[in-house]
């Protein structure tokens, strides 16, 4: 019957494509998969990562390479991070100049090895553990890392930070090619150990402690093993210069075999030398032009990664720091130059596993005692952060009944942004620094106010924009004209009650729905009377 | 005539893992603002407790890997000057991992138990460790090292009502001690028992504390056990004024301290307790969290707002 010769064939075709699929080659197999072609750069470690893939994507497109960068590849868990690598693995368009190129967490290497099963690189730039208890340590890490690290292909680079001893020295019996970059300059280290660094760690091979020569932030430095004789690998890309170039760039030296430049990045501090070193390894790696790697000077930084806004003719600067090490090194490169600096401190929990702030004992603010005239504190632990820079003797002498001399404590993160460029004199910067949940809120603040460039935020609302206008004209939305005086000083206990009532009720008003009422939000901002008195004309501003 | 204590901080490198220097320069800074010189000894693997020429003796609080690392040294090396300084009338504050070294034993989650300093009558039983015992009580009702058993009604908690069934502590912590409240951050996967006889260092109001029976930390004289965790004493300026005075106390007998502006340090305590649905006006006889008279308040913090990342 016709039905039984249909079935008939059916299950033949079915059984020659079975066969056929047994037959097919691991090459074929391979040959199905989205790999990028050009082979790709995975870029991990615990920090730094995502900058050093920005600086490496600027030199690419220099270059005249079209690099693919997924928006969010952040090591995520479960379905949503492998939703994340299917979408971008299916975006890279299949040419020749198509570079994939990728920052996530050192966990999540195996699973990228997967979908990347050729990289052309794996960048590592340092791994730093254990900063709180309960973290995995270093060395956890790098037994993760370097379990991932086996399986890949012998073609594939290592390009490994020299100055960390847990990177360095991964994977010792990996027979893959090594690159290494590090810091030469001398100048700028520490004798002593950090203090951030919680215990400097022992040797990778034998496990006897570590000695330094020098440190450069926690405990990247130059450092030896007296047990073994293991040492600091001497880098093929080094650093013989770090100087500064202005408030918030820095002028780099950098030395490598075919190449010898000086840079001026727009980014301070050591940590950033270490990603511009990172970029540019990577870069002199895939065999980019070396007139390309001069595009790294102008690169943008991500959001809050030392991002520049214009307000009210004062450049606030947005610094996003999560734990001790960072906070400490944010504050040296804004503070490396001694001068003083007007500056926004914040503090946040976040969820539920960011409940303990007790990492900020842990940061430096005793050396930086006295450079910053007027801070505001802010964020929902501020008088926590507080607490911790009247211990390290910002605020003078504790006998004294004023004890925040100069500094005011503004819970609300926009009202203290607004104080904050109050009180700074006419064309000088404003730092904040903060960890993520305030300078959100900062930032959401500033773009409501079209403060923020974002493209792809705008290539994403513009439909929306058309569509309001064929409406007809709508309610106009107040523009700032300029930061405003926001309300006499308060005390500190005035400021924290009077933030959380306010707190209780926006949240009580609907606050939870978040994407809707960006811009009721901005109109319940109004208790503090800056947006009436903008309307009004009195764009305040700077004394 | 100047004062002058020396204050001892034990491993300052090894159990500093929640910021627990921030206790060693809350005492130092509030002696230096009255005046008291303070030196500082840091005493690390090997270095000895000199009983008479201490007048207060730190340790912070570390996990498992770190206690690990220390509780030979403390037990071989230190542990009966130890015994000896807080007789003679010593101040000592012991935080969390260094709190539960003090003790008489604690029994980690994993491997076997760390012997204690027996500085104060207490012990430590971490949950995973403590659910592989019969209904929760620690030896079966033997006590460490010989001895007749403190469990079945005289100790505190174990026994009396089964292994407390709340998951490893971390939140904020509020004690009532001496009229006053105490503000902390308990972080302990660790539930801590206390011998018969002795006296805790106060009252539970939010919280879990040593067990979930009430009771927090331990008193025994000058000397101070607390779960709560890494920067304790800038929180709190009265119990760090209270170790200072205890210091001074062995050299120059009672001492009255000037009082210090602590208007920060009294905001950020009130802050935590606003956290923990707690005000000053609710203060009574009846602070049962959720289950009293006074409803939590809504949780004050970022959770739940938009802006956070990830």
């Amino acid at each position: 019957m016709w039905s039984g010769k249909a079935v008939v064939s059916t299950c033949a075709a079915l059984a020659r494509l079975a066969v056929a699929a047994g037959k097919r080659s691991s090459t074929q197999r391979d040959a199905r998969r989205p790999e990028v072609r050009g082979g790709s750069v995975l870029v991990t470690g615990t920090s730094g990562k995502g900058t050093t893939c920005r600086m490496l994507a600027e030199v690419m497109r220099a270059a005249g390479l079209n690099p693919v960068v997924p928006a969010t590849a952040r090591g995520r868990v479960g379905v949503a991070r492998d939703l994340v690598e299917r979408a971008w693995t299916r975006r890279v368009p299949r040419d020749a100049r198509s570079i994939g190129l990728v920052a996530f967490e050192p966990a999540a290497l195996r699973d990228y090895l997967r979908r990347e099963p050729h990289p052309a690189a794996v960048v590592i730039t340092n791994i730093l553990g254990g900063l709180a208890d309960g973290e995995p340590h270093g060395a956890a890490v790098t037994a993760r890392l370097e379990k991932a690290l086996r399986s890949l292909p012998a073609s594939t680079t290592l390009i490994l930070n020299a100055d960390d001893p847990h990177v360095a020295a991964i994977a010792a019996d990996v027979p893959n090619p090594r690159l290494y970059f590090g810091i030469s300059d001398i100048v700028h280290s520490r004798v002593r150990a950090d203090r951030t660094a919680a215990a400097l760690p022992c040797c990778p091979r034998c496990g006897h402690p570590l000695s330094y020569a020098c440190t450069y932030y926690a405990h990247l430095g130059h450092w030896a093993c007296g047990g073994c004789g293991l040492g600091r690998p001497e880098p093929d890309v080094g650093l013989t210069k770090v100087g500064r170039a202005g408030p918030s760039s820095s002028r780099l030296q950098v030395v490598a075999t075919s190449v010898s430049t000086i840079l001026d990045v727009p980014l301070p501090g050591m940590y950033n030398a270490y990603n511009v070193l990172a970029a540019l390894t990577a870069a002199t790696h895939l065999g980019l032009p070396a007139w390309s790697l001069r595009a790294i000077e102008g690169f943008s930084t991500g959001p809050t990664q030392m991002e520049p806004i214009r307000v009210a003719g004062h450049d606030v600067q947005l610094a996003v720091a999560t734990n001790a090490i960072a906070y400490t090194e944010v504050l040296r490169a804004v503070l490396g130059d001694a001068e003083p600096k007007r500056m926004v401190l914040g503090l946040n929990t976040g969820h539920r596993a960011q409940q303990d702030i007790s990492w900020i004992w842990g940061v430096d603010f005793e050396s930086l005692a006295g450079l910053v005239p007027g801070a505001v504190i802010t964020g929902d632990r501020a008088a926590d952060l507080a607490v911790r820079l009247k211990y390290a003797g910002w605020f003078g002498d504790g006998r004294d009944q004023r004890q925040t001399v100069g500094a005011r404590i503004e819970p609300d993160p926009v009202r203290a942004v607004q104080a904050g460029i109050q009180g700074t004199p006419a064309g000088e910067p404003l730092w904040v620094v903060s960890t993520p949940a305030a300078l959100a809120e900062i930032r959401r603040w500033l773009r409501s106010h079209d403060r923020v460039p974002h493209p792809e935020t705008r290539r994403r609302t513009a439909p929306f924009r058309a569509d309001a206008r064929k409406r007809g004209p709508q309610p106009t939305r107040p523009r700032a004209a300029g930061p405003q005086p926001s309300g006499p000083s308060r005390s500190a206990p005035q400021a924290v009650a009077g933030y959380m009532a306010a707190r209780r009720s926006r949240r009580a008003h609907g606050a939870r729905r978040r994407w809707t009422t960006q811009r009721d939000w901005t109109a319940q901002r109004d208790w503090t009377g800056w947006t009436s008195r903008m309307r009004r004309g009195q764009s305040g501003g700077s004394r | 005539m100047t004062s002058k204590i020396t204050v001892a901080h034990l491993y300052p490198d090894v159990m500093s893992a929640c910021g627990d220097r921030g206790n060693v320069a809350a005492v130092v800074r509030r002696c230096r603002w009255r005046n008291i010189d303070v030196t500082v000894t840091e005493l690390g693997m090997g270095d000895k407790v000199v009983p008479d020429q201490v007048d207060l003796i730190v340790i912070g609080g570390g996990g498992e890997s770190r206690q690990r690392q220390i509780a030979g040294d403390l037990y071989k090396v230190k542990g009966c000057a130890i015994r000896d300084a807080v007789a003679a009338g010593t101040a000592a504050f012991a935080v969390g991992g260094g709190f539960e070294l003090f003790g008489r034993f604690c029994q980690p989650e994993r491997g076997a138990e760390l012997r204690g300093v027996e500085l104060f009558d207490s012990w430590t039983i971490c949950r995973a460790a403590a659910t592989g015992e019969a209904g929760g009580t620690p030896h079966g009702g033997a006590t460490p090292h010989g001895g007749t058993t403190p469990h079945g009604g005289t100790a505190r908690g174990g026994t009396a009502h089964g292994p407390t069934t709340t998951d490893s502590a971390i939140r904020d912590l509020v004690v009532r001690w001496e009229g006053g409240l105490l503000v902390g951050f308990e972080n302990s996967p660790g539930q801590t028992y206390l011998g018969a006889g002795v006296t805790s260092l106060g009252r539970v109001v939010s919280g879990r504390g040593n067990n979930g029976d009430g009771s927090e930390g331990v008193r025994l004289g000058n000397a101070v056990g607390t779960n709560m965790r890494g920067p304790c004493l800038p929180a709190n300026p009265a119990l760090a004024d209270f170790l200072i005075s205890a210091a001074l106390s062995r050299r120059y007998g009672t001492v009255d301290l000037a009082p210090l502006a602590d208007d920060l340090e009294l905001a950020a305590r009130g802050a935590a307790m606003n956290r923990t649905a707690l005000s000053a006006r609710g203060r009574g006889p009846k602070w049962v969290l959720g289950g009293g008279a006074i409803a939590p308040r809504p949780r004050f913090g970022m959770r739940g707002r938009a802006g956070v990342r990830g």
